[in-house]
């Protein structure tokens, strides 16, 4: 492999409608590294993911997102997806009357360019459902209609394994499942992790840490990240609560308050 | 404007110089040619026209050419096109080009013939339906369309006999300022079973009119299939009425498609006037530059346990405009309906524009299951953002969700053939710019 891709959020802030959500944030990426964002509810984590994939509607008012080392801020989103980003939504999106496969086949080629053959893509596809343990009706079934939660997740996972991202931010990838879907959906995920792929896993619980351990672990309140530390700090957070970091650092309550 | 006649060229003179019919149809022509005098232009005024604006509207076309029967090339492709047919009948301006039908159901005693030949030959069958539906007097333009009307399909189905595979007629049109009156008549005895499907073919043309007239008689038990596919050039007006009495236990299946015309206005009317009979009424529309479609349904219940289930799906881009109104009536004495109406719009412009009207008519006091639902609007930014953090552009992405768009309308189709020429329609209006 050639130099490991980086994503770097470098001094981030971001309003949506006029209010600023994203309160200066830093952070390194690399290939091969697994980085958990965790935080409060309306801390910001999926403003942020957003402005990573470059979601309309949010205004980066300071700093950028640099990826091997280009600025991409003002790029399109699939134009960042095809330089090797990735995002799973947290509230995955229904596509009417478009099928996972063909939906994956058409994103696939974005990524890869045109020339895959039709049979070369099946084949791919097949390796990652198995891997996976995806069976064979879903990807027939039109983009997210009717699924249930685990179902949404597991396709998101699917998603990432066939269009194999250097950088993937997952958000709250493990929110809304079941003890026996989360397991299936962080082994999953755990096993695409390699010296290949880089995660951002921003979650609210540490629970999917137990199957996916983190390199870094960053806590992220009122659109900051107010503490970083190694996969430990996950512990401390379990045992003192969101309460107890913010009581130990001395942090108001407010979020997208007014920076002044 | 009440004036009802303005310059026109459709006078006496030409009325006069139509081939010879049978008596009962030139009593139907002197009766239209009276009310082609005598009614005004429809104006927005009028709740049926409220949306369209033809007021000023000029009679001024000339009557497509009776004598060009030289095979004209914009029906060449067509016919190559074709999927499996049953039978086939071109039809271009008013001369028949081609007509063939299957031996085996010809033996049967299924008719599929020029309409004036089979007023004719079997006036028996065509006597009691030529304008009961749809009648003469309904408006300015279904009156000329019984005054200048030459040609036509009429397709009768025995009692009890099933024609497997699609029968289609494809009305060609090739000149500017020309006037055609497509008018299609089937009529499905009792037990019997069809499918029928119309296309209209031209290229752009400047000024013409399709004012057409689609009778559907649907007998006892039988079951039908029918499908318009309005694929005329830009330039062209299109007026098509449509109406279809449904017997006792009988079922019609309707497919309209709108891609063509640049003013399109089809009125699609179904009553279920037998104890148990059904419909399905399927729509797709696809409007560019400055094209305006119109449409308007009526799902009528007249008989008890009938059940109705429209859906009708269209996309616009450029500054093109649709209307969609639908109503459904149940009648006092139709017990236990089921009556669903679904009217879904895709802008895929700023400029571009769509409407839909419904109401409801629940005369019954039975229970009566019944529901519609309306939308207009762009194609969902969440659901651009989602593809496009794919990897995929974002006009590959809108691409995509109009094909699902489609799809709702398209799954229901069972007809691999028009699926698939309706997915190459889709697919040429999204690459098309204009
Ligand atoms: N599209 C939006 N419009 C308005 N406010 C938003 C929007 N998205 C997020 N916010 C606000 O930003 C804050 C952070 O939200 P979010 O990023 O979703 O947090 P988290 O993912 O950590 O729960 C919240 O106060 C939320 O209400
Ligand atoms: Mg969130």
């Amino acid at each position: 492999m050639s130099e490991p891709a980086v994503l770097e959020v470098r001094g981030l802030r971001a309003s949506v409608e006029g209010k600023e959500i994203l309160r200066g944030i830093d952070l390194v990426v690399r290939q091969g590294e697994v980085h958990a964002v965790m935080g409060p509810n309306g801390s910001g984590k999926s403003t942020l993911a957003s402005v990573i994939m470059g979601r309309p509607g949010y205004e980066v008012t300071e700093g950028a997102v640099l990826f091997e080392g280009e600025d991409i801020t003002g790029l399109p989103p699939d134009e960042r997806a095809r330089r090797g980003l990735f995002l799973a939504l947290q509230y995955p999106v229904e596509v009417p009357g478009v099928s996972v496969v063909n939906f994956l086949r058409t994103a696939y080629r974005s990524v890869k360019g045109e020339e895959v053959s039709a049979l070369a893509f099946r084949k791919h596809m097949k390796e990652k459902m198995e891997a996976l343990g995806i069976d064979d009706q879903i990807v027939q079934r039109y983009v997210n209609q009717g699924f249930s939660g685990g179902e949404k997740k597991k396709v998101e996972v699917l998603q990432l394994a066939v269009l194999e991202p250097k950088i993937a931010v997952l958000d709250e990838t493990d929110s809304g499942l079941d003890i026996d879907s989360l397991r299936a959906v962080a082994t999953g995920i755990d096993r695409l992790i390699g010296p290949h792929l880089g995660v951002l896993l921003i979650t609210h619980y540490q629970r999917i840490l137990t199957y996916i351990r983190p390199t870094f672990v960053h806590v992220m309140m009122a659109g900051r990240i107010v503490k970083d530390g190694g996969a430990e700090l996950a512990h401390e957070l379990e045992a003192k609560g969101y309460e107890g970091i913010r009581r130990e650092l001395g942090l108001e309550e407010t979020v997208g308050a007014p920076a002044e | 404007m009440s004036a009802s006649t303005p310059t026109t060229t459709f006078d006496e003179r030409v009325l006069a110089a139509l081939p010879e019919a049978p008596a009962f149809v030139a009593a139907i022509r002197g009766r239209a040619f009276e009310a082609f005098r005598t009614l005004p232009l429809p104006s927005q005024q009028t709740e049926e026209w409220r949306y369209t604006d033809v007021s000023g509207f000029v009679f001024d076309q000339v009557p497509a050419g009776a004598e060009s029967s030289s095979a004209p090339e914009v029906l060449d492709g067509v016919a190559a096109d074709l999927g499996e047919r049953a039978g086939l009948r071109l039809q271009y301006g008013r001369a028949t080009i081609e007509r063939r039908l299957d031996p085996a159901l010809e033996a049967r005693g299924v008719l599929l013939l020029d309409l004036d030949r089979a007023a004719a030959e079997h006036p028996e069958l065509v006597e009691p339906h030529l304008h009961d539906l749809v009648p003469v007097e309904r408006s300015v333009f279904t009156a000329l369309h019984g005054a200048f009307r030459v040609g036509g399909t009429f397709l009768y189905v025995p009692p009890d006999v099933q024609v497997e595979l699609p029968i289609e007629t494809v009305t060609g049109l090739g000149e500017d300022r020309a006037a055609v009156f497509p008018h299609t008549l089937l009529v499905a005895d009792r037990g019997s079973e069809v499918t029928l499907i119309d296309r209209y073919v031209s290229p752009p043309l400047a000024g013409a009119l399709s004012d057409a007239v689609v009778e559907l008689v649907v007998g006892e038990g039988a079951h039908v299939r029918y499908v318009s596919l309005q694929e005329w050039g830009s330039g062209v007006t299109h007026l098509a009425v449509q109406r279809a009495v449904v017997g006792r236990d009988a079922q019609l299946r309707t497919l309209g498609v709108a891609l063509g015309a640049s003013l399109a206005r089809a009125e699609v009317e179904v009553e279920l006037a037998g104890d148990g009979s059904s419909t399905e009424l399927l729509g797709v529309y696809f409007g560019d530059g400055q094209q305006h479609i119109d449409h308007r349904s009526i799902q009528l219940h007249r008989g008890s346990r009938s059940a109705s289930d429209l859906l009708y799906k269209g996309a616009l881009k450029d500054a093109a405009s649709a209307i969609y109104t639908g109503t459904v009536i149940v009648d006092h004495d139709a017990h236990r309906c089921d009556a669903y109406q679904t009217n879904r719009n895709i802008l895929l412009s700023d400029r571009a524009r769509a409407m839909s009207v419904p109401n409801l008519e629940i005369l019954t006091n039975d229970p009566t299951r019944c529901g519609h639902a309306a939308s207009v609007g762009p194609v969902s930014e969440d659901v651009l953002f989602y593809l496009q953090s794919r990897g995929i552009s974002r006009e590959e992405a809108e691409r995509l969700v109009v094909f699902g768009f489609f799809n709702e309308v398209l799954d229901r189709i069972d007809l691999a053939d028009i699926r698939t020429s309706l997915e190459r329609a889709i697919a040429d209006e999204l690459r098309g710019g204009s």
